[in-house]
């Protein structure tokens, strides 16, 4: 490995963390289609901020483009307050005007400018290190890591310092506000880190990479815990692997290094979205399927109680009166017989005493709702912990 | 160049006669569409379809090596429609809300059209330049047979929209009722959301994957401003994104280095913000004239209220008093006092007013449901 790929994975990876923060409460609100938004309406402060500065790592610029994605949000929450449209449409409106201003602003002055929409867009990482810092005469690193560094160590801060008004607000506003946080303060306390992570990693990164690096780690550690501290990490770990394997990927196949590190994380959320223990599709699919058939089993245990002829209670009728396909009942009369629920004598089907009482029990759930009744069937039935 | 010529040179000339054709015909389908997508409160959808696009088209290219735009446009409906139904997925398996689905689906399948982009980009195919084409849109790139590939296109989602007119809108309004009623909703719902897919799909090429959003949300936002009725709606969107089209091609046709789908948003945007403004019923403007008139009549009604109180204990209720007595009573303006004699409900002599019988009689039944004649 060359110093130049080190650094490159290294800038990633900073960049990786910093979107991670803001990216994770960006999710837990709701708001992760503002992030979007941010990205795309930053161009004209990135044009407007380079006319003035003439550097694309000025503080300067950050500071303008930053101001972009903060009147975005201002915007957004004002069209919205009209009641004219939904906020979603208002998020639709604003960010494609401002962005088209942006590449107007570009194209009418191609000749002075050394941007393009593409560079802002996608981003080249496999550039970043060629952009040194000198400071002194000496070369101290690459500018963009020195840049994203900063702006990380800043929301590190914010977010050690503001943790606790953080997480209040994020899960209960109007506790968050009883006790005294101020909820707009705190919202655009977040949206002034996120438009500035956002401008400070899109130069490095593209706009779009920095919407994937904020949303994906976040939504994929949503799936696998539901402890903020935790969801936290997990992010900020998906966001560095994403990077650094992201970076190989694109390496080897000689491709955008963006395009990459996203599509890994796209491969990273799909695996956890498939097999995630309690949240993945597949454990959702199983579950809904137990509970079926543990709806199926309930139906069928009230069944054998309403009645007490011997023709209702036949092994073959139960087909034909509960209307189930033959592996449904099967797998149901053995769910049941396995739970010494019910028992078989030459085929007339009975309830033993365990099957009566849980029947009593289920039907007291039933009709007064009360957790309490059915604790100790939650053991053994996916059916009541919902 | 002025008005005139342009309009004899949008007739005469072939790329210029062509590009306002398509931007027109893709602006009228945007906004049929997007009356849709913004009542089902979609609108981001728009974005991350358009988004999710940009791996079909690149895969398309890799598969058939050629750059034919019609089999480029399937893979991205292909794709489109994939992202689509994995954010329904996500949406409906998962505890995640739909801007974050919206948003990964988005940010994930665009970062990944682009390292296909730039992996084909690096082949040895002449054929690959050009592609990014799709990235920003150009309206240069338009020809004839994209203009008719549109056309029919249009025409077919027309078709469509009318022959299930009363099934989209019912499932529009009311899902629960539409489906007791024994609608398939599910499949009425497919076929909505497949033509916005197509729709965004095919402004594509003109427009681009970022500002896609737009072109579908802006003509229709504007033109749920003028009405609550949904085929008025439709039919002012079909218009608004039309003109959109048309007047965008013309700014961007006279000026120098001016990409036309920037301009066309941001002359959709205009149409929006006019519409915000000056909607007789819920623009900006006019429901703050409302509100000024509404907070004068209050004033009015409160000095004349006032009054009544003060003319009640005197028998004669026409006596005279000075006008002195009303300066610590809020509502009272020399404007509210000679509007209230304009309507002869007091008459002013040298400093004293007095109620007319008139006056009196309406300031009696102020309160009172009863009497309409409100001011």
């Amino acid at each position: 490995m060359s110093s130049a790929q080190i650094e490159i994975q290294l800038i990633a990876s900073v960049v990786a963390i910093a979107c991670a923060i803001p990216g994770t409460f960006l999710v837990l609100r709701k708001m992760a289609m503002i992030s979007d938004a941010i990205s795309h309406s930053i161009l004209p402060g990135i044009v407007i901020g380079f006319f003035i500065t003439q550097d694309l790592n000025s503080p300067l610029l950050i500071f303008l483009a930053a101001l972009t994605g903060i009147i975005t949000v201002v915007l957004v929450e004002y069209i919205q307050k009209t009641g004219l449209v939904k906020e979603d449409t208002a998020i639709g409106l604003v960010f494609p005007t401002l962005f088209s201003i942006g590449v107007i602003l570009i194209a009418k002055n191609a000749n002075d400018v050394h941007l393009d929409v593409d560079a802002v867009l996608l981003g080249e990482l496999a550039f970043a290190p060629f952009d040194r810092l000198l400071i002194a005469g000496a070369d101290v690193g690459p500018k963009a890591l020195w840049v994203i560094g900063s702006i990380l160590i800043i929301s590190v801060i914010l977010l050690i310092a503001f943790f606790k008004e953080l997480k209040v607000s994020t899960f209960d506003k109007g506790l968050a506000a009883s006790l005294g946080f101020s909820p707009a303060i705190i919202h655009y306390g977040l949206m002034g880190v996120s438009s500035i992570t956002t401008v400070g990693a899109f130069d490095a990164v593209g706009a779009i990479l920095v919407v994937a690096l904020m949303i994906a780690p976040a939504a994929t550690a949503y799936l696998l815990t539901t402890n903020l501290k935790h969801m936290l990490i997990y992010a900020i770990c998906f966001g560095v692997f994403s990077a650094i394997s992201g970076y190989w990927l694109a390496h080897s196949l000689d491709a955008s290094i963006a395009g990459s590190i996203t599509t890994m994380l796209g491969l990273l959320f799909l695996a956890v979205y498939l097999f995630a223990p309690t949240k993945g599709v597949i454990a959702v699919m199983y579950r809904e399927k137990q509970q079926r058939t543990e709806v199926s089993l309930l139906t069928f245990l009230l069944h054998l109680r309403n009645h007490t002829e011997e023709r209702e209670r036949h092994v073959n009728h139960l087909n034909e009166h509960i209307n189930w396909q033959k592996v449904r009942s099967k797998t149901v009369l053995d769910l049941a017989l396995k739970n010494n629920m019910i028992k078989f004598d030459k085929n007339i089907v009975s309830l033993t005493e365990k099957g009566n009482n849980f029947t009593s029990q289920a039907i007291d759930y039933i009709i007064t709702n009360e957790d309490s009744k059915i604790e100790h069937m939650k053991e053994d039935f996916f059916l009541f912990r919902g | 160049m002025d008005v005139t010529e342009y309009i004899k040179l949008v007739f005469t000339d072939y790329t210029l006669r062509t590009i306002t054709l398509g931007t027109a015909i893709l602006g009228a389908v945007c906004g049929m569409l997007g009356s849709f997508a913004v009542l089902r409160k979609q609108s981001l959808l728009g974005d991350a379809i358009s988004h999710a696009a940009l791996p079909g088209i690149t895969i398309a290219f890799l598969i058939t090596g050629a750059k034919d735009s019609n089999i480029l446009l399937l893979g991205a409906l292909l794709s489109g429609l994939v992202g689509t139904f994995w954010i329904r997925g996500i949406i409906s398996k998962t505890h995640l809300k739909s801007d974050t689905a919206l948003g990964l689906i988005l940010s994930l399948f665009f970062g990944f059209g682009m390292l296909l982009l730039t992996f084909i980009q690096k082949q040895p195919n002449a054929n690959q330049a050009g592609l990014d084409k799709y990235l920003f849109g150009q309206a240069a790139t338009l020809v004839e047979s994209d203009v008719w590939l549109m056309a029919i296109v249009t025409s077919i989602c027309l078709f469509v929209l009318l022959l299930f007119w009363k099934e989209f809108k019912i499932l529009l309004f009311d899902a629960d009722y539409t489906k007791t009623l024994g609608f398939n909703t599910k499949f009425i719902d497919i076929l909505i959301t497949t033509f916005i897919v197509l729709a965004i799909v095919l402004g594509l090429q003109t427009v681009g994957v970022v500002l896609m959003s737009a072109m579908l949300l802006a003509p229709a936002a504007a033109a749920r401003q003028w009405t609550n009725r949904l085929g008025t709606m439709v039919i002012i969107a079909a218009l608004f994104g039309a003109f959109s089209g048309v007047f965008g091609t013309a700014i961007s046709a006279s000026q120098n280095n001016l990409s036309t789908g920037p301009v066309i948003v941001i002359v959709a945007g205009f149409f929006v913000l006019i519409s915000f403004i000056f909607s007789p019923s819920r623009g900006l403007l006019f429901k703050q004239i409302r509100f000024i008139k509404n907070r004068r009549d209050l004033q009015l009604h409160k000095t004349l209220s006032f009054m009544y109180h003060i003319a009640e204990t005197h028998e004669d209720i026409t006596h005279p008093h000075t006008i002195k007595i009303l300066n610590n009573f809020q509502g009272y303006t020399k404007g509210t006092l000679q509007k209230l004699a304009d309507k002869h409900y007091v008459t002013l002599s040298d400093g004293n007013w007095s109620l007319t019988e008139e006056g009196f009689k309406t300031a009696s039944n102020l309160y009172n449901q009863q009497n309409d004649n409100n001011e």
